[in-house]
């Protein structure tokens, strides 16, 4: 026994070693997929205070191109607000109602998604996998796992929240998938991200019939409940099609500039549960979020 | 200088975090160079710390800089890893005398070629560590190999800069 306790002392710091490299794995293995919730994160209060503090500094030298994406935002309300106006003036389309059957409790009518508007106090763009720490929590009715999008488009999905404070999943995030279509042609894929350059990302499984051309639209599916149909992603800047690949290779530019970002939306769907839970009784596992 | 742990070096491990996470967040070159400059604080820790003192002291500042990262584990992981190699790589750099009672971590007491080849060692290890834990899988291994050459230059440059201006030449590591 003695020995035993003189062997134990004699390599102690070899055996802390071990033991502190073994609590860092569980650590990794643990809370480093994206979905995984963790106390120690840059959502605490006490971390997102210092954040706040910090980006309450840098804020103001990026006033001026805020100021810029808004007023470009709201020119933008504005032209569809008009359009909308010329065409309720010049409608006459009052009588092609009966062609298509809507059903009054369709819920793309009835039920518009609910955005929150966040400020952006912590944002990376160069690591391998990317987050985003926005300034509001539960408090402001944030949930795990929404959408984040911003006016020019996907952002990303909230990871974990406090309640003043939420971590995002960035887009730029190995693991991160997010179901997307080519609007020209509807075709569906699956966008990507897989490290360097942070304004472009893949978008897989666009089988090999379809012809996507460089400049198409990307915009989300609406397949699952965390975006809404037909949010921006980007636009394609090159396909490749691969001998030994059924898919072709499709880099999109990302139409987010994720350096910039500084306030963004996180997009609250009041009918998610009910869709979850009813895709999830017919056994619809869906593989990506 | 024995091997006290004391406020200097608490005030040391404050302003290396902050200035990581405050100011060495944003400075990334060219998307490949980055700068982990809170290892310095690991760095100039007196040369005859206790070495589980020294595990734990890594593994705190490591855990600290993941909270701010949202990288759970992977700098403990690669700091611990750099405070269980740091006493062998000490001892492998013994002057031909060995340590002086007064001799700490100082590129003035030491001299150019002991403190480059100490440092440079230690950081090419630990950037290795976070680099290739950030990836576990090495498909991007050359552009991470790049990754840790330029990392580990540029902290080693500042490390170096951190040194001549704020470690005075005359006493063991008198510190601002």
């Amino acid at each position: 026994m003695r020995n035993l306790f003189a062997f134990i002392y004699r390599f102690r710091a070899f055996l802390v070693f071990v033991l502190l490299e073994v609590l860092c794995v569980y650590l990794i293995v643990r809370y480093n997929t994206y979905q995984g919730a963790a106390f120690f994160n840059s959502a605490n209060r006490y971390v997102g205070q210092v954040l706040e503090f910090q980006s309450g500094i840098t804020d103001y030298f990026r006033l001026a191109s805020v100021n810029g994406t808004l007023a470009q935002e709201n020119a933008a309300l504005r032209e569809e607000l008009l359009q909308y106006r010329l065409e309720e003036l010049a409608d006459s389309a009052d009588v092609l109602d009966s062609t298509i059957y809507v059903a009054p409790s369709d819920t793309a009518g009835s039920n518009p998604y609910n955005l929150i508007a966040g400020r952006v106090i912590n944002n990376s763009v160069r690591r391998t996998n990317n987050y985003l720490t926005l300034a509001i929590g539960t408090a402001d009715g944030v949930k795990p796992g929404m959408g984040v999008i911003s006016s020019n488009g996907v952002v990303g999905r909230v990871k974990t929240v406090s309640p003043h404070y939420s971590t995002v999943t960035s887009l730029l995030h190995s693991q991160l998938l997010i179901s997307a279509k080519i609007s020209k042609s509807n075709t569906f894929g699956t966008i990507k991200w897989t490290g360097g350059d942070y304004r472009t990302a893949l978008l897989d499984y666009i089988p090999l019939h379809v012809k996507p051309e460089k400049g198409d639209t990307i915009v989300t599916s609406g397949f699952n409940t965390v975006f809404p149909e037909g949010v921006m992603v980007g636009r394609i800047s090159s396909v490749e099609k691969e001998a030994d690949k059924s898919f072709y290779t499709i880099e999109v530019e990302l139409s987010v500039d994720f350096a910039q970002l500084s306030y963004v939306y996180v997009v609250e769907n009041p009918l998610k549960e009910e869709r979850d839970t009813l895709e999830l009784n017919a056994g619809i596992i869906s593989d990506e979020q | 200088m024995n091997s006290s742990f004391g406020i200097k070096h608490i005030l040391q491990f404050v302003l290396f975090v902050a200035l990581q996470i405050l100011l060495m967040d944003n400075l990334v070159l060219y998307s490949t160079g980055f700068c982990f400059i809170y290892v310095a604080f690991l760095l100039f820790l007196p040369i005859e710390i206790n070495r589980v003192l020294l595990l734990f002291l890594g593994f705190i500042t490591g855990f600290t800089v993941d909270v701010f990262y949202d990288t759970m584990g992977i700098h403990a992981a690669a700091s611990v890893l750099l405070a269980f190699l740091r006493p062998h790589v000490l001892n492998l750099l013994t002057p031909r005398d060995g340590y002086d009672t007064n001799d700490s971590v100082n590129i003035h007491i030491m001299g150019w070629r002991w403190f480059l080849a100490y440092t440079l060692t230690l950081l090419v290890v630990h950037h290795a560590a976070v680099f290739f834990l950030e990836t576990i899988n090495l498909e991007t291994m050359w552009y991470n190999l790049a990754k840790v050459l330029l990392s580990t230059l540029f902290t080693g440059i500042v490390v170096v800069i951190l040194q001549l201006l704020f470690f005075s030449p005359k006493r063991a590591s008198r510190r601002l």
